[in-house]
């Protein structure tokens, strides 16, 4: 049988992919697992209270680690890998190199969490594993980042299009970050509130400048090419990423408004975030003006309804968090659970349900076998179920939060603390429904990736009896 | 963009001017704050002999900041004071108390100065518990510290605060390393003691550590009554004090509920009157009066044990002796919360012409809970409020 040249492509990359995959799902499932810890910690104090792994503050920060570096991390480069390669029309380089910084990227992010829980936390924001770990990441990353753009170069076409942009710059831009934080806080360090302006900027920028790239990326990758039209008003998307590039590093220091910083940071900030409306606006036409003209595709392929929900995601959350950033407001919520709000929104609301759509429309492509429909639909409504409940939860339980909070007469843990408690055990009853349509999310894909884990190394050995005897 | 050398130098430059702000420019900016006194002299130079803010921390509470980070203490506390600001009608800012100091929880704005001295500036973005910048000044004992770090819940009912008992040793003898746990309410609890460890000193130790309670040259202290203001970090403007006469809403309300419960004869109210008045002039040689009363404008714990407790025998109010008894005020006698003891207190303390601090339900709580042995109608006598 002769191959296209799309399924060399794909065979290629089929065992890294593979990999990568694997391992997100099984990430997924840890942070799944420590979000309903930490979720049912709030509803019960007393729930695990006296193992010291299994404080509130230590199973919280491990699992936003395990999410975003452990699943996000590893789909980021699965989905980077197979898009960089398809689109370049090239074979995958180094894939012996890919799968090995893998493992070290994995064990890194192990033994980093393992720190966590054990107590060597660090203090900055999304790089609180223990500072040992970080440089093994900081070099498994480069390797895998420096093999995608050696195949992204060995491309055939000169010219380059939008989902490269994206998906490239939040290859490069994580590195660059980390470097900017990790001279400011560990190698050089800033003294006094310098220190939390840095972490806090990294943190937030993380968020922007490497997840939702990514993600606009693949929404622009995948949704062309399952309506099979281009993308409406194309010559718009270069300004939204030139407009993300720009404007996102100076816009996330908004939340310090009012703390003990100079003004101007978060007064810039709040301009910056304002100015955001432009990239949300681009990215939106771009994407909806595409796939509202063909709804009845986006509702039958499973895979392009996941994007969708993720860009309107996107674009929804993203125009609240503009005006959660004007400092009236923001005196009002900066504190409040609204926090929880926007990283969700951008994890699972965005970031994760397009990265759904990307695995489901990549993996048969790359196995060869389907994902019966059935469960892929019902891992669609339960993850939209679950999102939509924790998102209004923590978006309703916030506002209150905020409100209650500036009344100095009301006491705080009867009166404040005691009326957001009900939006608590709704995000406990969201991560049960998370955590199941999770579990069938990386069912789904286990079982595509290995079907029969044992089979493999008995086919193989048949086939080399057979060769021996032909 | 074709061209991933050009593309990434393009990327790069976007993101080095945010860090050439945040990280250069503001290093340049604040990166060399020291400590100084509360005021300047006219040359802007530290006044000789005076006291050096921030203080330095102890060892001990070095290592605490670690142990607080490492548990994720500020996933749910932050440590900042914010800034409220109003515009003047001349255009200059003024700053306005906001509801962190309204709540209690500090001051004065918390300012880079504050935290030259901390290794690990938990600054925090979320507030499920209550904000710490200052839980070192708020009067809290070693013994509510431990209570509160081992079992929360035993303090405040209501706190989703997890409980660390693996920082302690819980132990039913009282030896000299020993805790009394405070236990209001379930005293069938088998163990009353318990013992902390090294981390649990360091933690303490640290959270005794955080105040911002100085007045710096760039900030003032800021009065819920009469704001006084100042400005940017850089840029040293005139102080200026505006003297506002209006309440803020929550010691308003907290007034006029005082004073329902002050006049109230039904259950929920204290019957005050009968003997004090409405005029809070009481009645010469049976009942003394509020106003202008040295027991009421004085020291708040007395008042609160009285109002709790009740009050018997002979005292001396503004140079005249009493002898009466006062049972403790309710209906039943003895049966006002913490709440309500707060309010009517803060009432009397603020009528007829009396004006002085407000009395919070927490102060009160503070006091019940060290007096809880005492029996309700077991009233004080001058004596026994002398003593302590």
């Amino acid at each position: 049988m002769k191959l296209t040249s799309e399924q060399i492509i794909d065979k290629s990359a089929k065992w890294v992919v593979s990999f990568f995959i694997a391992s997100a799902g099984l990430w997924l499932l840890a942070a799944a697992l420590l979000a309903y810890c930490a979720a049912a910690k709030l509803t019960d104090p007393f729930f695990l209270s006296t193992f010291e792994f299994f404080t509130y503050g230590k199973v919280k920060i491990a699992q936003a680690n395990a999410f975003v570096y452990g699943w996000g991390g590893n789909s980021i480069f699965a989905v980077t890998i197979w898009i960089i390669a398809r689109l370049a029309q090239a074979e995958l380089r180094g894939r012996f190199l890919l799968i090995t910084s893998g493992i070290i990227w994995n064990i890194g992010i192990t033994l980093g969490l393992m720190g966590i829980l054990d107590g060597h936390m660090n203090s900055h924001e999304m790089l609180e594993m223990p500072s040992e770990i970080w440089p093994l990441l900081f070099i498994s990353y480069s390797i895998i980042a420096s093999l995608v753009i050696v195949t992204h170069r060995s491309r055939s076409n000169h010219e380059t299009i939008a989902p490269q942009w994206f998906i490239l710059g939040s290859l490069l831009w994580f590195p660059a970050l980390f470097i900017i934080a990790w001279n400011g806080l560990e190698i050089n360090p800033a003294r006094g509130t310098l220190q939390a302006v840095l972490s806090m900027w990294f943190g937030q920028s993380l968020i922007w400048l490497w997840l939702t790239p990514f993600a606009l990326g693949v929404a622009y990758y995948l949704i062309p090419a399952i309506i099979g039209r281009p993308i409406d008003k194309y010559y718009l998307a270069i300004f939204g990423f030139w407009c993300i590039a720009l404007l996102a590093p100076w816009s996330v220091v908004h939340h310090l408004e009012g703390g003990p910083v100079p003004m101007w940071i978060p007064a810039i900030g709040t301009v910056m975030s304002i100015a955001m409306i432009f990239p949300i606006a681009v990215a939106s036409t771009n994407f909806h003006a595409t796939a509202f003209k063909d709804i009845g595709i986006v509702w039958n392929s499973l895979p392009l309804r996941f994007v969708i929900f993720g860009t309107l995601s996107y674009t929804i959350s993203s125009y609240i968090g503009v005006i959660f950033s004007l400092p009236a407001v923001a005196k009002l919520t900066q504190f409040s659970i609204i926090n929880e709000f926007h990283f969700n929104q951008r994890v699972y609301g965005f970031f994760s349900m397009i990265v759904f759509g990307a695995v489901y429309y990549m993996l048969p492509r790359i196995t060869g076998k389907e994902i019966p429909k059935g469960a892929k639909s019902f891992h669609f409504w339960t993850s939209a179920l679950g999102v939509l409940m924790l998102l209004l939860a923590y978006l309703i339980g916030g506002l209150t939060h905020g409100v209650l909070a500036q009344q100095p007469s009301l006491d705080w843990a009867s009166s404040v603390i005691n009326s957001i408690r009900p939006y608590f055990l709704i995000t406990q009853i969201a991560f049960v429904i998370l955590g199941f349509s999770q579990l069938v999310f990386v069912i789904n894909i286990w079982k595509v990736l290995f079907p029969n884990p044992f089979q493999y190394f008995y086919n193989n050995s048949n086939n080399s009896a057979k060769n021996a005897i032909a | 963009m074709n061209n991933i050398f050009k593309f990434s130098i393009g990327i790069f430059s976007a993101l080095a001017m945010a860090w050439l702000a945040f990280v250069i420019g503001a290093k340049e900016q604040f990166g060399d704050l020291e400590v100084t006194s509360s005021v300047l002299d006219e040359n802007k130079l530290i006044i000789k002999g005076s006291e050096l803010y921030p203080k330095e921390m102890v060892g001990l509470a070095h290592q605490g900041a670690k142990e607080y980070v490492s548990l994720g203490c500020t996933t749910c506390h932050t440590q900042q004071v914010r800034l409220f600001t109003e515009k003047k009608k001349d255009g200059t800012l003024k700053v306005v108390p906001g509801f962190d100091i309204e709540r209690g929880w500090g001051k004065r704005p918390s300012l880079p100065r504050d935290y030259i001295f901390h290794e690990e500036v938990n600054l925090g973005n979320t507030r499920v518990g209550p904000d710490l910048a200052n839980i070192g000044t708020r009067d809290y004992s070693d013994n509510w510290l431990h209570t509160h770090l081992f079992q929360p819940q035993l303090l405040v009912p209501d706190s989703i605060c997890p409980p660390s008992p693996f920082l302690y040793k819980v132990t039913n003898i009282e030896n000299p390393n020993s805790i009394k746990i405070i236990n209001e309410g379930n005293s069938d609890k088998p163990h009353n003691y318990i013992i902390p460890s090294i981390r649990a000193k360091r933690l303490i130790s640290y959270l005794k550590s955080l105040s911002q309670n100085y007045e710096l040259p760039e900030m003032a202290f800021v009065e819920v009554e009469d704001v006084e203001v100042v400005e940017d970090v850089e840029v040293v403007e005139d102080v200026e004090v505006v003297d506002s006469s209006k309440l803020p809403d929550w010691l308003a309300i907290q007034i006029s509920s005082g004073k329902e419960i002050y006049m109230k004869a039904a259950p929920g109210g204290g019957l005050c009157f009968t003997c004090h008045q409405p005029t809070g002039l009481g009645i010469p040689g049976q009942f003394p009066p509020l106003a202008g009363s040295d027991w009421v404008l004085g020291n708040k714990e007395r008042l609160i044990k009285v109002t709790m407790h009740g009050l018997m025998g002979e005292i001396e109010v503004n140079g005249i002796k009493y002898n009466n008894v006062m049972t403790p005020p309710g209906i039943p006698p003895g049966s006002l919360t913490d709440q309500q003891i707060a309010d009517v207190l803060t009432y009397i303390r603020n009528d007829w012409g009396n004006s002085a601090s407000s009395v919070s339900p927490a102060e009160v709580a503070n006091i019940r809970s060290k007096n809880k042995d005492r029996a309700p109608m077991q009233m004080w006598t001058n004596a026994e409020l002398n003593s302590n």
